[in-house]
């Protein structure tokens, strides 16, 4: 399984890598949603795991383009948000978010999360190859 | 307050310091019997034979004609008229009883009530940065980060059993890394409730300088003093004036001065056409600013570095200035009052006041100050035996928010939000730069002529949005005749005059179609007949 992690934090990116590595899943970052955004149309991961606080561009810029691109429509979408901005939510949920892990989060917590989102879409790809 | 108390007031002091009426009535040369009416509240006292008592008395003219007590009693009817009390149906006629018989209990529900209100912003300001400030947002954004990480790792270390030595040195170093980017951003928070709980103090000291004037009825007598003989040393005809300022601030004051570039221009806050620094005694004049603010900035500096002492003095015997703050703010208020006073010298401006009829563009022309500089100075025209007319003064901007009031003894100026919304100094705004004059009669009866005007404060670079204030000039009808703007009005007690009142919490005209709130105030003598 692929994973992408979007997050401007350097040593948060590099644990998350060490983690989901660990799980057997390849990982690939970005620092910022430009970048994030050139990597998703070359070569889309299974899971996109993306905070809401990016530079230049917001988090939920980045999911918004996601969600306008035909071949992201339906990529997994696992948000960071800081613990009690429940206006970050609703706003992400409306643009388009799978799932929400708040700020600071148990490695044990997001892995889950992550396999979840990552099943789910197996369900989904199954059932569209399947029409 | 609605009863006279003057000619009480007169005879209780005479009574106390030892003077028969035959005695006073002779030094003042009026006769025992007019002295004696006086006494007893049937005639009248005001003006020069006032000043002749109170001299004599050895007191102030306010202690006897009840000034401090309207004040008083005015200030309760603004707490009357607090929401807070809706239940409590307090009744409006017990004031006079109350601020007459129990002043210290009045004053300490003034003050009870002011410290109230200062708690309520000061907790609304504290929510309203907790909710929306996003330097708030984006440190408790850094702060979770730096612990997500912190825990991430952690997590790992104790965790994961087959680290190489490595890998573990880099993970340890990632939680030196963050535990201190969290201790740094921890700080910056705890600094960020510091400033914003000081912030939200300010409001109590602004309330001290306001009543700090008030009880000097806006005249300094010993400023006026200086900055006459400020004057004099310039020995400056008005147009040179400036010119002279800035020699006695490079000479007496070592100051450094040049002028400013257009790029500085543009970065210039209306509020400042000059910046001054104490440190590098250096000064820079922002060329293009509005001539009358410049010059009259430059008068305000120059006061602030040549009657350091005479300001200080001055504060250090109020009693009403009790915190630094409020001593700093009043500070600048007097410095502001110097330079008015050096511009716009009293007898000149008097005379000049008095043959112009008030009228506010041929002073402004004449002295070379702004609308509300001359408004201003009007104000303090209060030497006695040498006043000018009893002008109110307030000034408010575009959202109703009163920033400097000068109430007079009948004419109450909102301290807390909004006046009636009738008034000419809201009416200014439709029209910015346009004489607005308006003849006002309150539910009391009493008259007052409004004179406003609408002014764009500064003079903002292309892009920056202007800053509106509308200033009102406002006087008693009996006065109307005596300036321009009374001119062209029919100025008899049965004449048409707009009905307005105080604020409408303090209003009793229920049929008002402006009405925003519920009248809390129904007194017998205020009621319409």
């Amino acid at each position: 399984m692929r994973v992408m992690i979007v997050e401007d934090e350097p040593n948060i990116v590099e644990s998350l890598s060490f983690v989901f590595s660990r799980e057997g899943w390849q990982v690939v970052a970005a620092l910022d949603g430009d970048t994030a955004i050139g990597h998703l149309l070359d070569e889309p991961p299974d899971v996109l795991v993306l905070d809401v606080m990016l530079p230049p561009h917001s988090g939920f810029e980045v999911l918004k383009r996601v969600r306008s691109e035909p071949s992201l429509r339906h990529l997994p979408v696992l948000v960071l948000t800081a613990r009690g901005q429940e206006k970050d939510r609703h706003t992400a949920l409306r643009l388009g978010a799978d799932a929400f892990v708040t700020k600071p989060f148990s490695n044990r917590d997001i892995v889950q999360q992550v396999r979840e989102l990552a099943v789910g879409k197996e369900g989904t790809d199954g059932a569209q190859t399947g029409c | 307050m609605a009863t006279p108390l003057i000619g009480l007031k007169i005879r209780e002091r005479r009574k106390e310091i030892g003077l028969t009426q035959t005695e006073l009535a002779g030094r003042i040369g009026i006769s025992v019997s007019y002295l004696n009416l006086i006494e007893h509240n049937k005639r009248s006292i005001g003006g020069r034979l006032l000043h002749q008592v109170a001299d004599e008395l050895a007191v102030g003219p306010e202690v006897l004609d009840g000034a401090t007590e309207r004040r008083l009693a005015g200030d309760l009817n603004e707490v009357v008229a607090d929401p807070l009390f809706d239940r409590n149906r307090l009744d409006p006629q017990a004031i006079d009883g109350l601020v007459g018989r129990y002043p210290a209990w009045a004053q300490a529900l003034v003050t009870l009530h002011r410290a109230f209100l200062d708690r309520s912003k000061a907790m609304h300001a504290l929510a309203d940065r907790l909710n929306h400030d996003p330097f708030l947002g984006d440190a408790i954004h850094r702060i979770l980060t730096n612990i997500s990480a912190i825990r991430s790792i952690s997590e790992i270390l104790t965790s994961v059993d087959d680290l190489d030595a490595e890998r573990q040195r880099r993970f340890h170093t990632i939680l030196s890394e963050e535990s201190a980017r969290l201790s740094s951003a921890a700080q910056g928070l705890s600094t960020f409730f510091d400033k914003a709980h000081t912030a939200t103090r300010s409001t109590t000291p602004a309330e001290e300088v306001d009543d700090f004037i008030l009880e000097n009825h806006n005249y300094f007598p010993a400023l006026e003093v200086a900055a006459a003989d400020l004057l004099r040393r310039l020995d400056a005809p008005p147009r040179q004036l400036e010119e002279r300022m800035l020699e006695r601030l490079e000479l007496d004051h070592r100051l450094n001065i040049s002028r400013a570039g257009p790029e500085d221009e543009r970065l210039r806050s209306a509020r400042n056409p000059l910046r001054y620094s104490q440190h590098s005694r250096r000064l820079i004049l922002l060329d293009s600013a509005p001539a009358a603010t410049r010059r009259f900035a430059i008068a305000r500096l120059l006061a602030r570095l040549t009657f350091g002492a005479e300001i200080e003095a001055i504060i250090a015997e109020s009693a009403t200035l009790t915190t630094p703050a409020a001593c700093e703010r009043a500070a600048i208020a007097l410095q502001s009052y110097c330079a008015g006073a050096v511009l716009m010298p009293y007898d000149r401006f008097l005379e000049d006041a008095s043959r112009a009829r008030y009228d506010i563009d041929l002073l402004r022309r004449a002295h070379g100050a702004s609308v509300e500089q001359v408004c201003h100075r009007l104000v303090t025209l209060r030497r006695p035996a040498a006043e000018g007319i009893p002008f109110a003064f307030m000034r408010s901007d575009p959202a109703g928010f009163v920033t400097k009031r000068f109430p007079l003894p009948n004419l109450p100026l909102p301290r807390y939000g909004g006046a009636c919304p009738l008034w000419a100094v809201y009416q200014a705004f439709q029209a910015p730069d346009t004489v607005v004059r308006q003849l006002a009669e309150f539910p009391s009866g009493d008259r007052f002529l409004f004179v406003a005007r609408a002014v764009v404060k500064g003079d903002n670079a292309y892009g920056q949005p202007r800053q509106l204030l509308s200033i009102m000039l406002a006087c008693d009808a009996l006065y109307a005749d005596q300036v321009v703007y009374g001119d062209r009005l029919d100025l008899s007690a049965s004449a048409p005059a707009d009905r307005v009142g105080a604020t409408c919490r303090l209003c009793a005209r229920n049929d008002c179609p402006q009405r925003q709130e519920d009248v809390i105030i129904q007194p017998q003598s205020l009621e319409e007949t």
